[in-house]
């Protein structure tokens, strides 16, 4: 019993150590982004890797939830006869939830693990260590770039989800289904509004999530043990405490938001 | 570093793109282009009752939406809602003394007013008030007048 | 900033020439040398609870090469790590060119580093840029360079090692000895005052190992930097170094030219400098007696 509590002791001082040097991480990388108006070139480099590499599996997923919403929303909608509401359906359902959370998860398991194994590697194999002889921060040369690139990228990316989603939905419902053209677009133009939908929904959202992801992946590289096993478990962890962190969130920005 | 040109000019598409998503998302889905609460002329309705009115709901003129509700209230001194349109500058000859209802679209649709015009000369300019309304159709005093209609006759 | 440590490389490129370096005669038998690069004063480290060093006195004359030999696991990396401000020491100091390095504030420290070029055991090439880059590397980071001078200063490092016509290569199309030597063109790269090889030649072939035994020594001579060597290769790193310190069980055990230590009359020293199996360093990690355990008595 006595064990009992004094393992989950140690292991919540171990969370609260985490925690905190997460956090002390996370203001050194900030303090460090100053660097990065000199060198612009650096973040260019790493919206390329994170945000064009991901293009490909944002775009077809975004196309599928796109359709599966377009099928599901007019078997439900059908049945009250009110299936030109469909795009109204489709388009907040994305703009509001799906665009920026599956976007966000997407992101996280794509270009966070990538994030943090290549770090972590850099960390296992020396190169950070000889990036600081070099008289070069490895916060500034390889951490900054990173973390601004995956801000910047998550918002496009979960913009392009929406927009290829919302187009699914309409190949869905107007093309295969027969719904009305006409009442499909009007519905969703007469009820999406412009700054609670678009910007707080996708723009928003997608700068969070981006920052959480990007901040959760840089920082687990950087923490990680440097060995392969010590690099594979902190991209897992990379994975697990990303998706738990965007879904969380979620729930928080939604409360906040859309009251 | 020789493919440096290529990366940026693919970095430079998808963020285009980004942007012409979201462009589109503001256009084309949320429909920024059309009606954005400044541009009209705004005039007023009283209903006794607005029903499930919102903001943002149509103002139709022959089924062709000519403007938006861009305000609900409610007037304390003549114990009546208030509805604030704003009517697309395009559609500036609309008689003064044009009747306003409200309507539902579908059983379970949503709710728009639709505007009668009338038989006046003068024009509907900034803050002028409609004087002929008619409320909301509410199904639960619609369903009791029906029964009462019914119990009152059946003896 | 930028300008500022520009400069400062520039100078200290210039000044650490070999005409200029004090080509004293040095007295190896002297523990103590007049006006060393650095010098290291009662250093102690410790991980955890295992002291890894325990009052340290050590220090490295200018322009020779310096040999710290010590068997695996008795923190010669550290130590360099240590040179080199990357881990700080519980107590003592080291004193880099009159400074002391671990009370420098970041910035100073970063421009103390531009003078210090590290091989590291693994090489640490950056593995998403070629040879070429690689070497550019600290080049692009610190000095505004003209591209074709650029260009032309890497080469001349690139050939310096060998490698100027693999130039276009990735690290991971390198063997052991070829990375070796580019981390080396790379460590040069910005002519430092002194370079630190981390066990330079484990992992070798005899070959490669013979290639930067005269690599080392070559680079030493002519571009008159001082070097700092931490091996456990008995054989190869006498032949080169200057002056050599063993370190053993967290402190220095002995110290001297190669030739002195190999007559030396202390036992660890003996043990290490001829490679015998057991000695006063046990060929055992501690544990309670075989029997003990053979018989599953559990303490």
């Amino acid at each position: 019993m006595i064990d009992l509590l004094a393992d989950l002791g140690r292991g919540s001082i171990a969370v609260f150590q985490r925690l905190g040097r997460g956090h002390l991480f996370l203001l050194r990388v900030l303090a460090s982004l100053g660097t990065l108006v000199v060198r612009p070139g650096l973040i260019i480099r790493q919206i390329w890797s994170t945000g064009v590499q991901s293009l490909v599996i944002i775009v077809i997923s975004g196309t599928f939830v796109g359709m599966v919403l377009g099928l599901q929303g007019y078997n439900t909608l059908v049945t009250f006869g009110a299936e030109e509401s469909l795009g109204l359906v489709v388009a907040k359902s994305l703009l509001r939830e799906l665009g920026p959370v599956i976007a966000a998860l997407l992101f996280a398991g794509r270009a966070g693990t990538a994030l943090t194994a290549e770090i972590g590697f850099m960390k296992a194999t020396d190169q950070l260590s000889a990036m600081e002889m070099m008289a070069v921060d490895p916060l500034k040369r390889i951490v900054a770039p990173r973390f601004v690139a995956a801000i910047v990228a998550m918002p496009l990316l979960a913009a392009i989800f929406t927009a290829v989603g919302v187009l699914g939905g309409y190949f869905c419902g107007v093309g295969l289904l027969g719904v009305d053209a006409g009442s499909f677009w009007s519905q969703m133009q007469t009820k999406v509004l412009l700054m609670e939908d678009v910007v707080n929904g996708v723009v928003v959202k997608g700068v969070v999530f981006g920052a959480v992801i990007s901040w959760i992946a840089v920082f687990e590289g950087y923490d990680a043990v440097p060995t392969s096993e010590g690099v594979s478990a902190a991209t897992t962890r990379t994975v697990v405490h990303s998706s738990l962190a965007i879904l969380g969130l979620d729930f928080i920005l939604t409360g906040l938001m859309f009251n | 570093m020789k493919d440096t040109r290529k990366m940026e000019i693919t970095v430079g598409v998808f963020v285009a793109l980004g942007l012409a998503a979201l462009l589109m998302l503001a256009m084309k889905v949320a429909n920024l282009s059309q009606f954005t609460s400044h541009e009209g002329y705004k005039v007023r309705a009283y209903f006794d009752n607005v029903g499930g009115l919102q903001v943002r709901a149509p103002v139709k003129m022959g089924g062709v939406t000519v403007g938006r509700v861009i305000g609900i209230g409610y007037d304390a001194k003549r114990f009546q809602a208030v509805a604030t349109l704003s009517i697309d500058p395009d559609y500036d000859h609309i008689p003064t003394d044009t009747a306003a209802n409200i309507y539902t679209a579908g059983l379970l649709g949503e709710q728009y007013i639709g505007l009668e015009p009338g038989g006046e000369e003068t024009s509907l300019k900034e803050g002028d008030e409609l004087q002929m309304t008619q409320s909301a159709l509410v199904l639960e005093k619609a369903l009791q007048e029906f029964l009462y209609n019914k119990t009152v006759k059946a003896p | 900033m930028r300008g500022a440590g520009l400069a400062s490389t520039r100078r200290f490129a210039y000044c650490a020439g070999p005409e200029q370096m004090p080509q004293h005669a040095l007295n190896s038998t002297r523990a103590s040398t007049p006006d060393p690069l650095v010098r290291i004063r009662d250093l102690h480290f410790r991980r955890g609870k295992r002291a890894i060093f325990d009052g340290i006195d050590l220090e490295i004359p200018r322009g020779r090469i310096t040999a710290i030999l010590g068997p695996s696991g008795t923190g010669k990396t550290t130590l360099l790590k240590l040179i080199g401000a990357q881990l700080a020491p519980a107590a003592g100091t080291v004193e880099f060119n009159g400074v002391n390095v671990h009370r420098l504030s970041t910035p100073a420290l970063y421009t103390l580093r531009k003078h210090l070029g590290m091989l590291f055991q693994s090489g640490a090439l950056l593995t998403d840029l070629t040879l070429f880059e690689n070497v550019a590397f600290p080049l692009r980071e610190h000095a505004r360079l003209p591209e074709p001078m650029l260009r032309n200063l890497v080469l001349m490092k690139l050939e310096m090692v060998g490698l100027r016509g693999a130039r276009d290569l990735y690290p991971r199309e390198l063997s052991g000895g070829m990375a070796r030597r580019a981390a080396l063109a790379r460590a040069i790269a910005l002519d430092p005052m002194m370079i630190m090889y981390d066990e330079p030649f484990s992992g070798q072939d005899p070959i490669s190992m013979g290639i930067l035994v005269r690599l080392i020594k070559q680079l030493n001579d002519a571009l008159g930097t001082t070097s700092v060597l931490v091996s456990h290769d008995v054989a190869e790193t006498s032949t080169i170094a200057d002056y050599v310190y063993v370190l053993s069980g967290a402190k220095i055990v002995g110290r001297g030219t190669p030739a002195e230590l190999r007559e030396s009359d202390s036992p660890t020293v003996r043990q290490f400098m001829g490679g015998l199996p057991d000695g006063p360093l046990p060929f055992h990690f501690p544990a309670r007696p075989l029997l003990d355990d053979l018989l599953e008595k559990t303490p």
